[in-house]
């Protein structure tokens, strides 16, 4: 469907170039002119971006200075950028404090598990909704969306009794069924594939491809950015959520991260110096995750794939 | 006798066709029925109830969203929400798409840059509160001296006055998910082939116009996503507003999700926030259809 | 097509939700034939009187076992609402609040326990009457916490103000008196918490006044006092403390307020941090202010209390661990560690300020010995409804959004016409 967007942009912005010769004569100059100009343009870019990006880090650092203070001096007015002492010892105790290596065992289990399973199933069912036409299929895509409409907050509660009734509450599979087969990822890939050409699916047809292989050897190279960014978001969604486990998982062995951290929550006082040192060990995982997958967002492939 | 012929062949065919499109979808839907669909469709026929989690649900017909219009509290969480959506979504869409776009060249350490901008949503929701907080405190924060600086005679309360906290939470919000849409942003620009920039760039297209003319046009099925899933997070807003105010001060930051988890999980009154939620998904659905229906029109 | 089939979904779904009944959640016996008792609780690592008494109850029942469920302290109540909802069978459920023992007796999932009541000295047992829901009970406290004036020995010994018998006004200007510094050493005179109970519950205690009643004028001078106490600098500013999630605790442990008003609930902590070494404050408590010098104490406090699920797989040996808890065994035991039990006597006292570290001067044992201790909040099925727009009026106040009589005015309108 949004092939005819493409190709219907790539007829006006290409349309017949005005000529050989002079049309190339008066593209050299301009060339280089450009070339003295974009040095300046890339210098101005990694100045404006750097100075937005730190900008953007300050929380982040409140963060990272917040690990290594005394609990006591976390929240102060005003604000103490540099700590009165230097407290590294919070990043060993945290170890023996509370089981954080079994937690974040748990969490990367979780993670992984739901992630690779969203990303397959989602993969798989949006090939349905976006390239094969079949009755009643746009009614089941709403209903797909329409539970996105809905706060979990609303339905958490039905939610926890049928899985009461299936014997799974306090189990890790309870959170993986829960999480795995989401709406998010059948939208996100659906909306992919659409901008993927039709005529690359009918030669393949044409080839004697399944509708099987056609997902498995053209659809699922060619969407590599969305796969690895549904992956990415995923990921980062699983390792932070806090309600889900804390509802499902009562076990101490159970418990993920973010239920660990929670655990310097008081009723009447809170250890806000421990829980800032195991969200800067929380978030190193992540950051891994991220700088493995953010080259995937960049691999033109569906670009080749036009061709 | 051919033309049967003909008819049950392409009924065979449209039988299998069905088959294979559901054979697709089953292994997610399967998990997503029993564990999402149906307690979704429960609560919303629960709005219709007076259950209150441990008792028998009792068939109260509309009495749930005659409670609601009567409720100041309901009307408060309402106009905050939409207040906050008409601020968050374009906010965050311009924000995510421009640094996508900045954040899909070739440079050196781009990949550092672009974990920089996807940092804000996994910093911790507390040092985001109390940073935030800082910064917008309305006599020492730095936002507010900038203000005076620039003659700014009397600069927003921000989270300490009820008009302006709703803007600060925005502002807050904004700066948190603008990386986790531009990650969504840098996987559509993968989509629009290079040929068509150095198709504009032969035209004489300067980079302003090969963003209007190239990538605007070729994110849409992006954007589209973008916009449906910033809708419908928008008015699903919850944590991050109950950790930077907790609804407050007064209700001028109230919003549903927090009406509605306050008077379930709290009050134990599910009936009646069953009729919230049922409100919500049908604003939500409202806009969401809308919006099928313009990125259909585009399609054509 | 499609219709039908939501239909019967729909239909499925309900009938899931009303037959929801007891799911089996494991043995109700261990191995050796031991009776299981499972209680709820919060941070159990952290919380150290729930071993003390569960420890103590077994070595006195060495044929029960009592299992901890251990659920964190932040959204406690949320979680129990969520497991009781999915028919979960844990004996005993620790009560955090009276507000959530409202709400979970008056639904019926709590076993009534008002025959054991009866023979019990109910004179011993503070904070019993807040259990009582329409002549039952269903829930026994074991703890009862209770406001004190807690200060910083040296910051106020140096003023020599005697803080025995203080009324507001005396404290509202000894606060002034010992407000010094600016900037990063500023010294405030007091600290007045966030919540709306540091002014709202300490006037409703002492001036009679009704919290659920709609009229909210005996809040004005109270009021009057914290908004000046602010204004001067001699307390810090509301928006400040909550915007930056200021803890009471470090404005007392680094020397930042002189005398913060709290629940007797702290003192454990501070004896804790103290021989941990990560503050070397010398404090002590003295009695609340009071409106008169009359001589009279009133405080306010919130009792803790243990339940029996009605869903109770051991309910006979769950309901002995609450009588037990609740009684002078577990009081002794929860006194021994410096938390205040509801059940008192002379022992029970003995015990607590027996505990290492813990200021045994005159005046804080004359704050431990308030003459009434009325309750936060009372019991109805409206107190959780009022109490939210009371904090949301408290905060309009302080932060100045509104004046004192306006916000007055406003709750008790609100109370008025939005609480049936």
């Amino acid at each position: 469907m949004s092939t005819t967007v493409l190709r219907k942009d790539s007829a006006t912005d290409g349309a017949p170039p005005s000529g050989g010769a002079p049309s190339r004569a008066r593209t050299e100059p301009r060339r280089g002119r450009s070339r003295a100009g974009r040095v300046v343009g890339q210098v101005l870019l990694y100045t404006v971006l750097t100075a937005l990006s730190a900008a953007i880090l300050v929380p982040f650092a409140w963060m990272l200075v917040s690990s290594v203070k005394l609990d006591a001096e976390v929240f102060t007015v005003p604000i103490q950028w540099i700590p009165k002492s230097f407290h590294w010892e919070n990043f060993a105790d945290i170890w023996t404090e509370i089981p954080m290596l079994t937690y974040l065992g748990n969490s990367l289990f979780l993670s992984v598990v739901i992630t690779f399973l969203q990303v397959l199933t989602g993969s798989f069912a949006a090939y349905g909704f976006a390239k094969v036409r079949f009755p009643g299929r746009d009614a089941l895509f709403l209903a797909y969306i329409a539970t996105i409409a809905v706060p979990w907050q609303a339905y958490m509660v039905p939610q926890y009794i049928i899985m009461q009734r299936i014997g799974l509450v306090d189990t890790h599979l309870s959170l993986i069924l829960l999480q795995a087969f989401g709406a998010f990822g059948v939208f996100l890939m659906r909306q992919y594939y659409q901008s993927i050409p039709e005529e690359l699916s009918e030669a393949a047809r044409l080839d004697g491809l399944s509708e099987y292989g056609i997902w498995a050897r053209i659809m699922l190279p060619l969407s590599k950015p969305a796969l690895a960014s549904l992956a990415l978001l995923t990921f980062v969604f699983t390792w932070n959520d806090y309600m889900g486990p804390f509802i499902y998982l009562t076990s101490n062995d159970l418990w993920t991260v973010q239920l660990g951290l929670r655990s310097f929550v008081g009723v009447y006082d809170s250890r806000y110096a421990m829980i800032m040192t195991g969200s800067v060990l929380s978030v190193l995982p992540i950051l891994v995750v991220f700088l493995l997958g953010q080259r995937h967002f960049v691999q033109g492939i569906a670009t080749s794939g036009m061709k | 006798m051919t033309s049967t012929a003909n008819a049950t062949a392409l009924r065979r065919r449209r039988r299998r066709t069905t088959l294979v499109g559901w054979s697709f979808i089953l292994p997610n839907f399967l998990g997503f029925a029993a564990l999402t669909l149906v307690p979704v469709v429960a609560t919303l026929l629960l709005a219709f109830t007076n259950w209150n989690s441990y008792s028998t649900p009792e068939w109260v017909g509309l009495d749930n969203f005659r409670r609601m219009l009567d409720s100041d509290n309901f009307w408060a969480a309402l106009s905050n929400t939409t207040y906050y959506a008409v601020g968050h979504i374009p906010l965050t869409l311009a924000a995510s798409l421009g640094l996508a776009v900045l954040l899909n060249q070739k440079l050196r350490g781009v990949g550092v840059l672009r974990t920089a901008f996807f940092f804000p949503y996994i910093t911790s929701l507390v040092a985001v509160a109390v940073v935030w907080n800082m910064l917008l405190s309305p006599d020492v924060g730095p936002v507010n001296q900038l203000l005076k600086a620039v003659g700014v005679a009397h600069p927003p309360g921000w989270t300490t006055s009820t008009d302006w906290s709703m803007p600060a939470v925005i502002i807050a919000s904004v700066w948190r998910d603008m990386g986790y849409y531009m990650v969504l942003y840098l996987a559509g620009l993968q989509t629009i082939p290079a040929e068509l920039y150095e198709a504009a760039r032969v035209d004489g297209a300067g980079p302003w116009k090969r963003f209007w003319h190239v990538t605007v046009p070729g994110l849409r099925p992006t954007t589209f996503f973008v916009l449906v899933m910033l809708t419908v997070a928008s008015f699903k807003v919850f944590d991050l507003i109950q950790v930077m105010t907790e609804g407050g001060p007064g209700r001028s930051t109230l919003v549903l999700s927090q009406l509605i988890f306050r008077e379930g999980i709290t009050q134990g009154r599910f009936g009646y926030s069953s009729a919230i939620s049922l409100v919500l998904f049908l604003l939500v659905m409202g806009i969401t259809v809308i919006q099928f229906q313009l990125q259909r029109r585009h399609e054509r | 097509m499609r219709y039908p089939f939501r239909a019967v979904t729909a239909l499925a779904a309900l009938s899931l939700l009303t037959t929801a009944c007891g799911a089996d959640d494991g043995p109700a016996e261990t191995a050796d034939g031991k009776t299981i008792v499972k209680i709820a609780l919060w941070n159990y690592a952290s919380t150290p009187e729930f071993k003390a008494l569960i420890d103590g109850f077994e070595a006195e029942n060495p044929d029960i076992d009592v299992q901890p469920v251990d659920i964190l302290a932040d959204d406690y109540s949320d979680k129990v609402t969520t497991m009781l909802a999915g028919g979960d069978s844990t004996d005993v459920l620790t009560m955090k609040n009276v507000t959530d023992y409202a709400r979970f007796a008056t639904r019926g999932q709590l076993q009534s326990v008002g025959s054991d009541v009866g023979k019990l000295d109910k004179a011993k047992y503070s904070g019993l009457d807040a259990f009582d829901v329409d002549g039952d009970y269903f829930a026994l406290p074991y703890r009862q916490d209770f406001w004190v004036l807690f200060y910083n020995k040296a910051l106020v010994e140096k003023s020599g103000a005697d803080l025995s018998n203080l009324t507001w006004s005396q404290y509202a200007n000894l606060a002034g008196k010992l407000t010094k510094g600016s900037g990063d050493s500023k010294v405030h005179g007091t600290y007045l918490h966030t919540w709306r109970s540091v002014v709202q519950a300490i006037s409703a205690a002492q001036t009679g006044g009704d919290l659920l009643g709609g009229d909210y004028s005996f809040f004005k001078d109270q009021y009057t006092m914290a908004v000046d106490l602010q204004k001067s600098g001699a307390a810090m500013q509301f928006s400040t403390a909550k915007s930056q999630q200021i803890e009471y605790n470090s404005m007392l442990t680094t020397g930042k307020a002189a005398m913060v008003p709290m629940g007797t609930w702290w003192a454990a902590r501070l004896l804790q941090e103290k021989a941990q070494g990560t503050h070397d404050v010398d404090w002590g408590m003295a009695p609340m202010p009071q409106i008169t010098d009359d001589g009279k104490t009133v405080s306010f406090g919130s009792p803790t209390a243990f339940a029996v699920n009605k869903k109770a797989k051991n309910a006979e040996a769950a309901k002995k661990f609450v009588l037990w808890a609740s009684g002078p065994e577990g009081a002794a035991a929860i006194a021994k560690i410096g938390v205040v039990p509801a059940y008192s006597d002379d022992t029970v006292m003995e015990n607590f300020f027996g505990v290492e570290g813990m200021p045994t001067d005159a005046l804080s044992k004359e704050a431990m010995s308030p003459d009434t201790v009325k309750l936060e909040m009372p019991v109805s099925d409206k107190s959780s409804d009022i109490d939210q727009i009371l904090s949301e009026e408290h905060e309009l106040i302080m932060s100045g959004e509104k004046s004192v009589g306006e916000g007055i005015k406003d709750m008790g309108a609100r109370v008025k016409s939005e609480v049936e």
